[in-house]
């Protein structure tokens, strides 16, 4: 697939003769952590230059329109480039809304796609990359400012398609403090049971 | 050489500067009257009609359409009377960068092809009132169209001009001879701040990585993003007065009485104040900055759609906590 995108678009701005934002398909992502988890806002808006390449990847069935299983399909796999980890850990991004131009609005380049997606868990650092469509792409990522959350400097890369920071959130901390050492503290017996169990099965 | 009027010459509108909130009362009632009852029920919405109220963008009318009255629609009586409250509502400086923004988007009808001509130009602005126009009561004024979004909140005395958006496109064009740079001042004002830094200043402001567009631009209402780049506490006195003095080109468009209230706030904020660039710092090189403070956001970001960025600009002026008016209307 990326093979193709890509030997499609550089036969598409070759025709065109020039490369500019026409020829981006501009991803703004907005990450808003919270004690319960981390809600992603995405704003996908094809350039008009890459719009033919785009919506065959959208309108699978060429039919004209965009069907909601088809939304659905494509919130799918925009959920699977995307990698969110907390702590180092992967956190799986559900869909949880999605809002899709009509193909005449993308057509006159004005048409844009809305996903709100979310991830369960809280940690201290925060990690996240946009995979989708990079041939194609240009990429904001922020980190929305709410009540209650303090976060670091974030790092990211030069095209803005990665982000991490530490972070924390008020109330979550009090409650991690908690769970953590008693999750560590549940572990430690389980390994010492079983542990006790192996040693019965030999002695 | 592009041949054109500047808008407000060719209404012959005089600017009228009285700021009390008793003349843009008095102006909101004069364009008012001048209107039949058909073209008022297009005009004048209710305060609270939130579907009205977030009805902007930077994109031309023909692809997100606006609710309120066509320039184009009015009789030039009525035009003078919707340019005699804007520029009332507006500074001497805000009206003459809101008519420039308004004629470079005639200019960029008339070197468009003909195909795209019908999306642009200045008589594809639109004027409403939210509320009744009142020296008590809250109201508000809208004036927009492609590349330009003035949402002018009326609370007693203030005057809020948050959230608007200005834009430029061609950002450099001739009339009668005469160059306009409808956000020249935000352009140069800015390179003389990040040029006016040291070393150790600048690479703190610079952002290591791109901005392809604005962040919260239309649509993104109420949010604010973690703030970056380098605080104003790290300035010296000159330099927070050149941010200032960026600043002043958003703030100072809405009436001077207004405009002065709203610096004084940022100002008594400064040390809480961020300011980001992305991009080069050679002067006429296309760059991305951001101001952003507790009560504050403004972003500056060049287009690459049309060729040269530098001649495709889009700004957001923005407060958080008091977007449309929201935090004044509540006292």
């Amino acid at each position: 697939m990326r093979l193709l995108v890509s030997a499609l678009l550089a036969m598409l701005l070759a025709g065109m003769g020039y490369a500019h934002r026409l020829d981006e398909y501009l991803q703004a992502t907005l990450l808003a952590p919270d004690k319960d988890g981390v809600e992603v806002q995405l704003q996908l808006t094809p350039g008009v230059a890459v719009l033919p390449l785009v919506l065959p990847l959208i309108d699978r069935n060429s039919d004209g329109r965009i069907s909601p299983e088809e939304e659905t399909s494509y919130a799918r796999w925009v959920a699977n480039d995307l990698e969110l980890r907390l702590d180092g850990r992967v956190v799986s991004l559900e869909v949880i809304e999605k809002e899709f131009s009509s193909l005449d609005q993308m057509r006159e380049g004005l048409g844009g796609i809305r996903l709100k997606l979310r991830g369960k868990g809280y940690g201290r650092e925060l990690r996240f990359k946009n995979r989708h469509l990079p041939e194609l792409s240009a990429y904001l990522v922020n980190c929305l400012a709410s009540e209650g959350l303090s976060t670091g400097t974030p790092m990211r890369d030069e095209a803005q398609r990665s982000i991490g920071f530490v972070y924390s959130v008020a109330g979550a901390e009090t409650l991690s403090r908690l769970l953590y050492p008693a999750a560590f503290g549940l572990a430690g017996l389980g390994a010492l049971l079983s542990l006790r169990r192996v040693r019965s099965l030999f002695l | 050489m592009i041949k054109l009027r500047l808008f407000s010459a060719l209404l012959g509108v005089g600017l009228l500067h009285a700021q009390k909130p008793a003349a843009i009362v008095a102006s909101a009632n004069g364009f008012i009257a001048t209107l039949d009852e058909g073209q008022k029920s297009k005009a004048l919405f209710d305060f609270n009609d939130a579907a009205q109220r977030v009805k902007w963008s930077n994109l031309p009318t023909s692809m997100v359409p606006r609710a309120g009255l066509k320039m184009g629609d009015l009789n030039p009586a009525q035009k003078k009377a919707a340019m005699t409250l804007l520029s009332t509502a507006l500074s001497k400086k805000g009206f003459e960068k809101v008519m420039a923004i308004v004629e470079g988007d005639e200019s960029l009808k008339q070197s468009s092809p003909e195909r795209s001509k019908a999306m642009f130009g200045h008589d594809l602005f639109y004027i409403s009132i939210l509320g009744k126009p009142s020296e008590k009561e809250t109201w508000m004024l809208q004036f927009g169209g492609h590349h330009l979004a003035l949402n002018v909140t009326m609370v007693g005395k203030e005057g809020i001009l948050t959230p608007s958006l200005t834009a430029a496109q061609p950002a450099k064009y001739v009339v009668d001879g005469k160059t306009i740079r409808p956000l020249g001042n935000e352009t140069d004002k800015a390179f003389e701040l990040i040029n006016a830094l040291d070393e150790g200043q600048r690479k703190q402001a610079i952002l290591n990585y791109k901005v392809a567009d604005l962040v919260l631009g239309p649509g993104q209402d109420g949010k604010t993003i973690q703030p970056e780049g380098l605080k104003a506490s790290a300035l010296n006195a000159k330099q927070q007065a050149m941010l200032l003095g960026v600043i002043e080109e958003w703030a100072g468009i809405v009436n001077e009485p207004a405009a002065a209230v709203r610096m004084a706030d940022i100002k008594a904020k400064m040390a809480d104040t961020w300011f980001a660039w992305s991009g080069p710092t050679t002067v006429g090189l296309p760059a991305y900055y951001r101001i952003q403070g507790p009560t504050l956001v403004i972003e500056y970001a060049p287009q690459p759609l049309g060729g040269d960025p530098t001649m495709h600009i889009h700004t957001i002026y923005r407060d958080p906590t008091n977007d449309y008016g929201k935090k004044s209307a509540a006292k």
